[in-house]
């Protein structure tokens, strides 16, 4: 049966995990041998909306392992898909490649895509629904810098209402054992309650604060999002909060040494430029584990063993 | 004939389908579901409704001069009004009785809120809800993955 990756609820502890081990391979592979494991596989990208980050990590990604790419940006969509709809879309480009990657402003994209096409399909963001690729470089980020994914302690900081990122990074986060997660937010964009509804729950706790500064000395592990203007109704209440949640130099004189700072970037004034030459820092590290995060997904839904 | 107790004051009839322990009020829903069945259209009804009941305090009740309910219809009263008993009787007596459930998953039947849902878009393709929590009445549509309860969610009309 072909296999896809479409949303994180519908990976098991153990598929995390899996996906976990294999990209922990692949980085130790020399560039040499990867370069012999997808080639004659063509990866089809499909963006109907702009992200040219995600796709120019998916697109190295299949380079890097051999193989090509052929696919469309947002601009073109508009003509690729002409009057037709998505279901015939799918049936046409099936037949040009081996894998997809789709990017769609419309939510249940992915999943219908996957029951469309005969070739494994790759969400690569449905509109504001899941984006699975980043939750699982995510993670593999967190395991890197901390050797494991349990017992941590992890500040998410800024708009942790809207953000599908931090929503899709905690649910994830909850099915590994003992997490204590702090909340920073302004009142009017906390994590919503339902998020907070765990299956173990005696083994994730969570605090709330306002306050970045507790955020520093608190934990392990600080993720910072963007705070975007458009969600507030009130510009008064944007200029009073913008300022609260960003970070500089300054405000980690008095962190662990141990801890790091992420974000999934673009970043607009979150994180101060100063952060970037402390051993803090671990965004750009991020990027780069997405790369291999992302050959890690194209080798195990294409069936290639490492 | 065998009269049954505390239901005594409820004509009894010969044969056909009682849909019993329908709550208060929703006895007129459950109707209109059966009457949007052609094959019901001509079938003789009889609906009560504000009986006793010791295990709703007041219930609503549908007499059916009907053979049987087809799987289609039971799956419809199920979505509308999960916990209602249908029983089919011959000669007087219960001769066999179900609890409707709430199904495990919908399909084709209902319309997803979500405005930016797919589901919503493409011509062609049919809706799927998935039962989340039975006591909530909660589905989640398997396409944008919201959770809805069940009294948000439209029928399709088809
Ligand atoms: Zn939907």
């Amino acid at each position: 049966m072909k296999r896809d990756l479409i949303s994180m609820d519908d990976l098991t502890l153990e598929d995390i995990k899996e996906f976990l081990q294999l990209a922990a391979t692949v980085e130790e592979l020399p560039a040499g041998e990867k370069m012999t494991k997808l080639v004659g596989k063509i990866l089809m990208v499909m963006f109907f909306e702009p992200s040219t980050r995600t796709r120019l990590s998916f697109e190295s990604a299949m380079c890097r392992l051999g193989g090509s790419v052929i696919g469309f940006n947002h601009q073109m969509a508009t003509s690729v898909a002409k009057g037709e709809s998505f279901i015939d879309t799918i049936h046409t480009v099936e037949n040009y490649a081996d894998i997809m990657v789709i990017r769609h402003p419309r939510e249940g994209t992915g999943r219908l895509a996957s029951e469309t096409s005969r070739i494994p399909v790759i969400n690569a963001g449905d509109g504001t629904n899941q984006h699975p690729s980043q939750t699982l470089l995510d993670l593999y980020t967190i395991q890197k810098f901390f050797g494991g994914i349990e017992g941590l302690k992890i500040a998410f900081v800024g708009d942790l209402k809207y953000s599908r990122t931090v929503h899709s990074l905690i649910r994830a986060l909850m099915k590994f054992k003992d997490q204590d997660f702090l909340l920073v937010s302004p009142d009017t964009l906390r994590l919503p309650e339902y998020l907070k509804r765990a299956e173990k729950q005696d083994t994730v706790r969570f605090h709330e604060t306002a306050s970045l500064k507790e955020a520093v000395s608190w934990g392990d592990l600080i993720y910072m999002t963007r705070i975007q203007k458009e969600r507030f109704p009130d510009l008064v209440e944007y200029e009073k909060v913008k300022d609260s949640y960003c970070i500089d130099e300054k405000m980690l004189e008095h962190a662990p040494e141990c801890l790091r700072v992420l974000h999934p970037l673009p970043r607009v004034n979150e994180i101060s430029y100063s952060v970037d030459r402390t051993t803090y820092a671990g965004y750009f590290e991020q990027v780069g584990n997405g790369l291999i995060m992302r050959q890690a997904i194209l080798l195990q839904l294409l069936g290639v063993a490492i | 004939m065998k009269t049954g107790g505390h239901i005594l004051h409820i004509p009894k009839i010969e044969k056909g389908i009682v849909i019993d322990h329908i709550p208060t009020g929703h006895g007129i829903h459950i109707l209109e579901i059966i009457r949007s069945h052609p094959e019901m259209k001509e079938v003789v009804v009889t609906l009560g409704l504000n009986y006793r009941s010791t295990k709703l305090g007041k219930k609503d009740l549908i007499k059916l001069e009907v053979q049987e309910l087809t799987p289609r219809i039971v799956q419809h009263i199920s979505l509308i009004c999960p916990g209602v008993t249908i029983k089919k009787i011959t000669d007087y007596e219960v001769d066999e009785r179900l609890t409707v459930r709430s199904p495990q998953v919908v399909k084709n039947r209902l319309q997803c809120r979500n405005p930016n849902c797919i589901t919503n878009h493409e011509r062609h393709i049919e809706t799927c809800f998935r039962l989340v929590d039975e006591q909530k009445q909660t589905f989640k549509c398997i396409y944008c993955e919201r959770v809805f309860h069940l009294g948000e969610l439209r029928p399709l009309i088809s």
